[in-house]
C-alpha cells in the first residue's frame, strides 16, 4: 500500500495531470447549465468547434488544407488576402460603452436629475416673470444657470475620475506588440504577431509567447506552458506526434497566449484572433455580468433617500405655500430653494475623490485598483478565494528538506534563503548532494531551478564545479524511466574514475540501489534502511512535498577507463547496484508574509478559501503552513483517522476543516456544495480547474457573501467576472484576466490583499463621515426655506450662498475625512453585512438631520437675527414681513425703530443676513468637522493633530468664506456683503456645543455599548 | 473561533429540514421586537422632547442675551439705512402717476390718498401735539435717552397750493397735481450738514421741455433743518416728516412724462444705480384731458 500510495506523488514530479484536462469538457457544459439558456448555444457552439480536425491530419493534409507550403510558407499577396478576410489576429477587446453614453450617464445620473429640474424650474419661472414684465427676472435665469454649470461641472469632473482609472488599465492592455517569426515568401521574417493569418508558418523558441493556436510540425525538446489555459503548472512537453483525440490534449497542438518554456518548434498557424480556443474562452467571459459594487449600492441608496427627502419636503412646502395664498411661482422658487438645499452637491465628486485617494494609497501597496468602487468592495469582502501558486506560495520550488544519515534535515525556505539549518553535516554527502544537483542546465524547469539555487547557496560557484565535474554523457529524464542520470569525471585529479550519479523518483531510485550511504561509509541496504527509508519518504510526501531520490556510483577505473565510450542508448555502463545517497524534497513555499495575513483575515471575520490544481495533500500542507486550515481543525477524513471510523459515520458537522476534490465537487449537487460552504469553516479545493472556480464563487455568492477571487489564467476570467471583486495577478497573470478583473495584485501576493481589505474598510467608514458631515449642514440651508415659508421672514439664506458653502468650503474639509486614520478595531470586527450594515443608516441620517443639523440650523439663526436686529429689525418686527419686505414700491420700509428703508436698502441687509448664515453654518461645520473624525471614540484619543489634511481643511473653509466675504462682497450678484467681525463669533457657542455634545454622544456610546443610547445615536 | 460568515447563517435557515422551527422562532423574535420598538419609539420621543427643549431654551437665552445688549431707542448700527431713500404721495400701486382731469373717477383715488396721508399734518393736529420750533437750525434735545422728545409741527397750510384746504383736489381737477416728497426718517440723521436739502425736479429720459415748470412748498422746496434730527418711534412718538410739495403747474398732457426728483445736499446721495430711491425718486406723470 505505502508503495502504491508513494507512486502518486512521484508522478507529480513531472506529473501531466490527465486527471484534470478529461474534465475540461464536461465542465464546460455544467457552466452552461449554470448560466441559462441563452448561453446554452454560445457554450454549445465552443464545444463544436473545439472539434479540430488539424491535429489528425498530416503534414501534407495541413499544407493542402491551409495552401501553403512547410518550406516556403504563405505568399505575401495571400497572407494580405486572408488577412482582409478574417481580421487581424488579436483578441477583440471587450464592447465598450461609447464615451458619450459615460459622459451622458453622468450628467444624468445621482443628483443631477434633481438639480436639472431645479434649473428648468428657474428658466420656467424666469420666463414667466420676463413675460409678466416683473423688475429683476435675471435672478432666476442665473441661478438656472448656475445650477446647470454644477451638474456638467460634477459630471465633467465625475467622468474625468472614471476616464483617469480606466486609463491606468488601458495601459495594461497595451503591452509591447508581439514579434513572431514567419515564413512567408521562402523567406523568414519578423512580423508583429496580429498580422498572422491562417497558414502562416511561424518558428518558435523557448520564451516566446505562442502567436496564435498552431500546429505543430517540427519540434525539437519543445515545452509549453499551459497554465494560462487549463491551470496546470507544469510545462507541457510538445512534439509533432497526434497523441490524443482531445485537441486540448494532443501534443502537436500549442495555444495562443501559452507560452513556450524551453526548445524549439515550427508550426502551421490554424486559428488566429477570437477563433483561437482562448479567444472563444475570453469572449464567453465577457458574457458574465458585471455585478453592481456594494458601494454602488450604498451610494444609490444614499442618493434615493436624499432625494426622497429632498422631493417630499418639497412638495409638502410647495403645497404649504400655495395653500397660504403665494403666487404659484414664488411657491415654485421656494421649490427650488428647497431642492437645492437637500441636495448635496458636492457630495458625489468627493467620494470619487476619497475613493481615487484610496485607490492610490493601495497603488502603493501593489493593488491596483481598475474599478474605482472595486476600492471599497474588497473592505467589504467576506470570502477570498485565492490561489495557491503565486499568491499564497512563493511560485518558484524550493529544496525544503534533506534526508540522509537516516536523518532529516530542514533547509531554509524564506524568500531571501541566506541561512542553511545545515551546520557541520558530514561534507562527503553534501558534496555529493549537491553534485547531483547541478549536473544539468534547465532554464525553466521549476526542480531543477530549486536544486541549483539551493546549491549555489552552499556551494557557491555553480560554473566553476561543473567545469572541475565535466560530464560526459547523460541520460534525460522521461516518463518512463523516470530517472535522470549522468556521468562526470571528479574534481580530483588523482582520482581517474568517473562517477555516476542518478535521481528521480525515489522508489524508482531504491530499486536499484544495493547499498546505502550512512556517514560517509558505503553500507549494505538491507530491510531496517528500506524501512527507514519508507518512512522518510511518507513523512516528507505527507508535507506535500515533492521528493527527489539520489544515488550514485564510481565507475571501476579498469573497466572504463578514459576513453571509454559511453553510450545512452544502449547503457553499456551500470545502472543498478549504485549506492542510495538520500531524499531531497521539494515544495513551492509560502510567502513568508501569508500566514500573518491569514490570521488577520480570520480576526478580521474573513473566510480564505484555497482554490488549487494541485494535489490535496500539498494544498492541504500548505494551507496548514498558512493557516487556511488552522492547527486544531480537522477534516472529515482526520476525525476519521482519529476514532478510526469510516469517513461515512464521522458527523461532518464536527469538522471545521474541509479539503474537496475537484472530482468530488463535480459530482456534488449545489445544495452539497452549499452544505460544505455553510459548515465549514476552513476549506481547501484541491485539484479544481479553473472553471470549477466559477461554481465555487456562485456557492460562496448564494450564501450572501461578498466574494474576492484571485485568478491568472484565461480561465479564470469568468470566474474574476462573476465574483463581487476579481483580484488578477500582476506578475503571472494573463491579459484576458486582468481585463475581466476589477483590482490588479502588482507583487501576485496574497498579503497585499489584505492591506486591501484594511484600505476598503476604512474608506467605508471614512465615507460614512464624509457624508455625515456634508448631510448635516443640509438642515441647516433648508430649515430657512421653511421658516422662510411659515413664518413669513426676510430670506434668511440665498439660494446661491448654499451652492457656495455645498461646492466651496465644503469641499476640501470633506476630502480631508478620508485621510481619517481608522478607530483602532478596523480589522478586528466582522466584514459588514451588505444587507444590514449601510453607508448611509438610519441612526447617521437622523443624528445629522434632526439633532446637529438643527443645533446648525439654530445658530446660524440666532447670527441673523442678531444681524437684522442690531441694524433695526428687531425678531419681533421680522415675523410675516415677507410681503411688505420683497416688495419693490415700498421705499420707506419702517424698522422696529420708526426708520425707513428703500427696497435696496433691505435687500443689501438681506444680503448681510445671508452672508452671516453662510459664515455661521462655515463656523459650525468647523466644530462638525471635527467631531466626524471619530464615530466611537474620544475626539482625544484619536488625537486631533494626527490628521494633517483636517486642518487644511478647516483653513481652507475658513479661509474660503474670508475670501467670499470680504474679497467678493462688492460683488452683488453673489450676494455676499462684507460681515462685522464680531458676527463670525456669534455661532461659536452652538460650535462648542456641537462638540461637547458629540463628545457625550460618543462617551455614552463606549460606556453602555449595546444600550438604547448605542443603539441609536452610534451611525 | 467563530469565523462563520455572516450570510451564512441565512442561508441555512432556507433549509428544508429545519423550516418549521425556525418559523416558530422567528414569530417570537418579531412579537419582542415589535414591543422593544414600542418602547424604543416612546423613548426617542421623550429624547427629542427634551432635546429640542433644551435647543430651544438655548435659542431663547441667546435670542434674550442678544436682544439686552440692543438699546431700545437707538439700533446699534444705522450704516444700512443712510443716507435716506425718498417717496412721493400719492402712492397707490407703483409710481405713476395717470389721470383724466375730465374724468374724477380717475384722479379721486389720489386726491382720497392724499388727504388720507395729511389728516396728521392738519394744522389743528399739529398744534395740538407738536412745538413751534426755530427754524434754521437742527432742534437737537439733549438729556437722557430715554426722556421722551419734542416734536416740530409741520402744518399742512405749509404746502400753500397743495395743501388741500384752498383746493381740496390737490391740482388734480385742472391737470396740474400736487405730489408730496419726503425723506426717509433715519435716527440721529442731520440731512445737509447745516444747510437745509432742497429737492429739485426734472424729466429723466425725454424731451426736457415736457415739464415746464414746477413750483415747491414750503420755502423754494426745502427740508427744514428744525425738524432733525429724529429720535426713534418710541421717544419721538409724535414726530410728523416734513415734507415738500410739488406742483406740476404745466407738463405736457397726454402724453407719459418720467419725471425724476431728487434732494440735493450735502451728504445726499442720488446717483446709486442699484438704488433707484436713494436720495432720488422716479416716477412718470400721464394726464390726460
Amino acid at each position: 500500500l505505502l508503495q502504491k500510495k508513494s507512486n502518486v506523488y512521484s508522478v507529480e514530479i513531472y506529473g501531466t495531470k490527465d486527471l484534470e484536462k478529461t474534465e475540461i469538457g464536461d465542465e464546460e457544459e455544467k457552466y452552461k447549465d449554470l448560466k441559462g439558456n441563452n448561453k446554452k448555444k454560445k457554450a454549445e457552439d465552443l464545444k463544436k468547434e473545439l472539434d479540430l480536425e488539424d491535429h489528425k491530419l498530416s503534414t501534407s493534409e495541413l499544407e493542402e488544407k491551409y495552401g501553403t507550403s512547410i518550406n516556403k510558407g504563405l505568399s505575401s499577396a495571400r497572407a494580405a488576402e486572408i488577412l482582409a478576410r478574417d481580421g487581424p489576429n488579436s483578441l477583440t477587446p471587450p464592447k465598450a460603452t461609447p464615451e458619450i453614453i459615460k459622459f451622458l450617464k453622468q450628467m444624468v445620473g445621482g443628483f443631477s436629475i434633481l438639480l436639472w429640474i431645479g434649473a428648468v424650474f428657474s428658466w420656467i419661472s424666469f420666463g414667466i416673470q420676463l413675460a409678466q414684465g416683473s423688475e429683476s427676472p435675471f435672478d432666476n435665469l442665473y441661478l438656472g444657470v448656475v445650477l446647470a454649470v454644477v451638474v456638467i461641472l460634477t459630471g465633467i469632473f465625475a467622468y474625468y475620475q472614471e476616464a483617469k482609472s480606466t486609463n491606468i488599465m488601458a495601459s495594461f492592455s497595451k503591452m509591447i506588440p508581439q514579434q513572431a517569426l514567419v515564413i512567408r515568401d521562402a523567406e523568414k521574417k519578423e512580423l508583429s504577431a496580429d498580422q498572422l493569418v491562417v497558414g502562416d508558418i511561424v518558428e518558435i523558441k523557448g520564451g516566446d509567447r505562442i502567436p496564435a493556436d498552431i500546429r505543430l510540425i517540427f519540434a525539437q525538446g519543445c515545452k509549453v506552458d499551459n497554465s494560462s489555459l487549463t491551470g496546470e503548472s507544469e510545462p507541457q512537453s510538445r512534439s509533432c506526434d497526434f497523441t490524443h483525440e482531445n485537441p486540448l490534449e494532443t501534443r502537436n497542438i500549442a495555444f495562443y497566449s501559452t507560452t513556450c518554456v524551453e526548445g524549439t518548434a515550427t508550426g502551421i498557424v490554424i486559428n488566429t484572433g477570437d477563433r483561437t480556443v482562448i479567444g472563444r474562452i475570453a469572449s464567453l467571459a465577457s458574457g458574465v455580468g458585471n455585478e453592481k459594487t456594494p458601494i454602488a449600492i450604498e451610494i444609490e441608496h444614499f442618493v434615493y433617500l436624499v432625494a426622497g427627502v429632498a422631493i417630499s419636503i418639497g412638495v409638502l412646502f410647495f403645497i404649504i405655500s400655495v395653500s397660504m395664498q403665494n403666487k404659484i411661482l414664488d411657491s415654485i422658487i421656494f421649490l427650488i430653494g428647497i431642492i437645492v438645499a437637500n441636495v448635496p452637491e458636492g457630495l458625489l465628486a468627493t467620494v470619487t475623490v476619497s475613493l481615487s485617494l484610496t485607490a492610490k494609497r493601495m497603488a502603493k501597496k501593489n493593488c491596483l485598483v481598475k474599478n474605482l468602487e472595486a476600492v471599497e468592495t474588497l473592505g467589504s469582502t467576506s470570502i477570498i478565494c485565492s490561489d495557491k501558486t503565486g499568491t499564497l506560495t512563493q511560485n518558484r520550488m524550493t529544496v525544503a528538506h534533506l534526508w540522509f544519515d537516516n536523518q532529516i534535515y530542514s533547509a531554509d525556505t524564506s524568500e531571501d534563503q541566506t541561512t542553511l539549518l545545515m551546520e557541520g553535516q558530514k561534507y562527503t554527502c553534501y558534496k555529493l548532494f549537491v553534485l547531483l544537483c547541478i549536473q544539468r542546465v534547465v532554464v525553466g524547469d521549476a526542480s531543477e531551478t530549486a536544486l541549483l539555487k539551493f546549491a549555489e547557496v552552499i556551494l557557491g560557484d555553480i560554473m566553476d564545479i561543473r567545469a572541475r565535474n565535466k560530464k560526459v554523457a547523460e541520460i534525460p529524464f522521461n516518463s518512463t524511466n523516470k530517472f535522470q542520470l549522468s556521468i562526470h569525471e571528479t574534481d580530483d585529479p588523482k582520482d581517474k574514475r568517473f562517477l555516476l550519479v542518478m535521481k528521480g523518483a525515489p522508489e524508482r531510485i531504491l530499486e536499484r540501489c544495493s547499498t546505502i550511504m550512512i556517514n560517509g561509509k558505503e553500507e549494505p541496504l538491507d530491510s531496517e534502511k528500506a524501512e527507514a527509508f519508507q518512512t522518510a519518504y511518507m513523512e516528507l510526501g505527507g508535507m506535500g512535498e515533492r521528493v527527489l531520490g539520489f544515488c550514485h556510483l564510481y565507475l571501476p577505473e579498469n573497466e572504463f577507463p578514459d576513453t571509454y565510450p559511453f553510450d545512452t542508448d544502449s547503457m553499456n555502463f551500470p545502472t543498478s547496484n549504485l549506492c542510495f545517497v538520500g531524499l531531497l524534497s521539494m515544495i513551492d513555499p509560502p510567502r513568508s508574509t501569508v500566514p500573518d495575513a491569514v490570521s488577520k483575515c480570520r480576526s478580521a471575520g474573513i473566510k480564505v478559501i484555497m482554490v488549487t490544481g494541485d494535489h490535496p495533500i500539498t494544498a492541504k500542507a500548505i494551507a496548514k503552513s498558512v493557516g487556511i486550515i488552522s492547527a486544531t481543525s480537522e477534516t472529515v477524513e482526520d476525525i476519521a483517522k482519529r476514532l478510526n471510523i469510516p469517513v461515512e459515520q464521522v458527523n461532518r458537522r464536527e469538522a471545521t476543516a474541509a479539503v474537496v476534490n475537484g472530482m468530488e465537487l463535480k459530482d456534488m449537487s449545489l445544495q452539497q456544495l452549499d452544505e460544505i460552504l455553510c459548515n465549514h469553516s476552513e476549506i481547501v479545493f484541491a485539484r479544481t480547474s479553473p472553471q470549477q472556480k466559477l461554481i465555487i464563487v456562485e456557492g460562496c455568492q448564494r450564501q450572501g457573501a461578498v466574494v474576492a477571487v484571485t485568478g491568472d489564467g484565461v480561465n479564470d476570467s469568468p470566474a474574476l467576472k462573476k465574483a463581487d471583486i476579481g483580484i488578477a495577478m500582476g506578475i503571472a497573470g494573463s491579459d484576458a484576466a486582468k481585463n475581466a478583473a476589477d483590482m490588479v495584485l502588482l507583487d501576485d501576493n496574497f498579503a497585499s490583499i489584505v492591506t486591501g481589505v484594511e484600505e476598503g474598510r476604512l474608506i467605508f467608514d471614512n465615507l460614512k463621515k464624509t457624508i455625515a458631515y456634508t448631510l448635516t449642514k443640509n438642515i441647516a440651508e433648508l430649515c430657512p426655506f421653511l421658516i422662510y415659508i411659515i413664518a413669513s421672514i426676510p430670506m434668511p439664506i440665498g439660494t446661491i450662498t448654499i451652492l457656495f458653502i455645498d461646492l466651496g468650503t465644503d469641499i476640501i474639509p470633506s476630502v480631508a475625512l478620508a485621510y481619517e486614520k481608522a478607530e483602532s478595531d478596523i480589522m478586528n470586527r466582522r466584514p459588514r453585512n451588505k444587507r444590514k450594515d449601510r453607508l448611509v443608516n438610519q441612526q447617521l441620517a437622523v443624528y445629522s438631520y434632526l439633532q446637529i443639523g438643527i443645533m446648525q440650523a439654530v445658530g446660524a439663526f440666532v447670527t441673523y437675527f442678531t444681524v437684522y436686529a442690531e441694524q433695526g429689525f428687531l425678531p419681533s418686527t421680522l415675523l410675516g414681513v415677507r410681503v411688505d419686505w420683497e416688495n419693490n414700491a415700498i421705499n420707506d420700509f419702517e424698522d422696529s425703530y420708526g426708520q425707513q428703508w428703500t427696497k435696496y436698502q433691505r435687500m443689501y441687509l438681506q444680503w448681510t443676513g445671508y452672508t452671516a448664515f453662510f459664515v455661521s453654518i462655515t463656523i459650525q461645520q468647523v466644530a462638525d468637522l471635527i467631531i466626524r473624525k471619530t464615530r466611537r471614540n474620544s475626539i482625544f484619543q484619536q488625537g486631533l493633530f494626527r490628521n494633517k489634511v483636517i486642518w487644511v481643511g478647516i483653513f481652507s473653509q475658513i479661509g474660503i468664506a474670508l475670501i467670499l466675504t470680504y474679497g467678493l462682497g462688492h460683488v452683488t450678484a453673489l450676494n455676499f456683503t462684507p460681515l462685522r467681525f464680531q458676527y463670525w463669533f456669534v455661532a461659536v457657542p452652538f460650535a462648542i456645543l456641537i462638540w461637547v455634545y458629540d463628545e457625550v454622544r460618543k462617551l455614552f456610546i463606549r460606556r453602555y455599548p449595546g444600550s438604547w443610547w448605542d443603539k441609536n445615536m452610534y451611525y | 473561533m467563530d469565523t462563520h460568515t455572516p450570510g451564512c447563517t441565512h442561508v441555512c435557515a432556507h433549509m428544508p429540514v429545519r423550516g418549521r422551527q425556525e418559523r416558530g422562532i422567528e414569530a417570537t423574535v418579531k412579537i419582542k421586537f415589535s414591543f422593544k420598538m414600542r418602547a424604543f419609539g416612546g423613548l426617542i420621543l421623550l429624547f427629542y422632547l427634551i432635546f429640542y427643549t433644551c435647543l430651544a431654551g438655548m435659542f431663547a437665552f441667546c435670542m434674550y442675551v442678544m436682544l439686552l445688549t440692543l438699546s431700545p431707542y437707538t439700533p446699534t448700527y444705522r450704516d444700512r439705512v443712510s443716507p435716506p431713500g425718498v417717496m412721493i404721495r400719492p402712492y397707490l400701486n407703483g409710481f405713476t402717476i395717470a389721470f383724466n382731469v375730465s374724468q374724477p373717477s380717475t384722479w379721486q383715488p389720489y386726491v382720497d390718498s392724499m388727504h388720507h396721508f395729511l389728516a396728521a399734518y392738519d394744522d389743528k393736529v399739529q398744534e395740538e401735539k407738536n412745538i413751534e420750533c426755530i427754524s434754521g437750525q437742527y432742534f437737537i434735545q439733549g438729556g437722557n435717552e430715554s426722556e421722551e422728545k419734542k416734536a416740530c409741527q409741520f402744518k399742512r397750510s405749509l404746502l400753500q397750493n397743495c395743501s388741500g384746504i384752498e383746493d381740496p383736489t390737490f391740482g388734480y381737477s385742472k391737470g396740474k397735481p400736487c405730489i408730496l416728497l419726503k425723506m426717509n426718517r433715519i435716527i440721529g440723521y442731520r440731512p445737509g450738514a447745516g444747510v437745509p436739502v432742497s429737492v429739485s425736479c426734472k424729466v429723466q429720459k425725454g424731451n426736457e421741455s415736457n415739464l415746464r415748470s414746477v413750483d415747491f412748498y414750503p420755502g423754494n422746496g426745502t427740508f427744514d433743518l428744525m425738524y432733525y434730527p429724529y429720535y426713534g418711534k418710541i421717544t419721538h412718538v409724535n414726530y410728523t416728516s416734513p415734507l415738500v410739495a410739488m406742483h406740476f403747474t404745466d407738463v405736457k398732457k397726454n402724453h407719459l412724462v418720467p419725471i425724476q426728483c431728487s434732494l440735493n445736499g450735502k451728504g445726499i446721495v442720488n446717483d446709486v444705480n442699484s438704488d433707484r430711491f436713494l436720495g432720488r425718486i422716479i416716477f412718470t406723470l400721464s394726464i390726460g384731458k
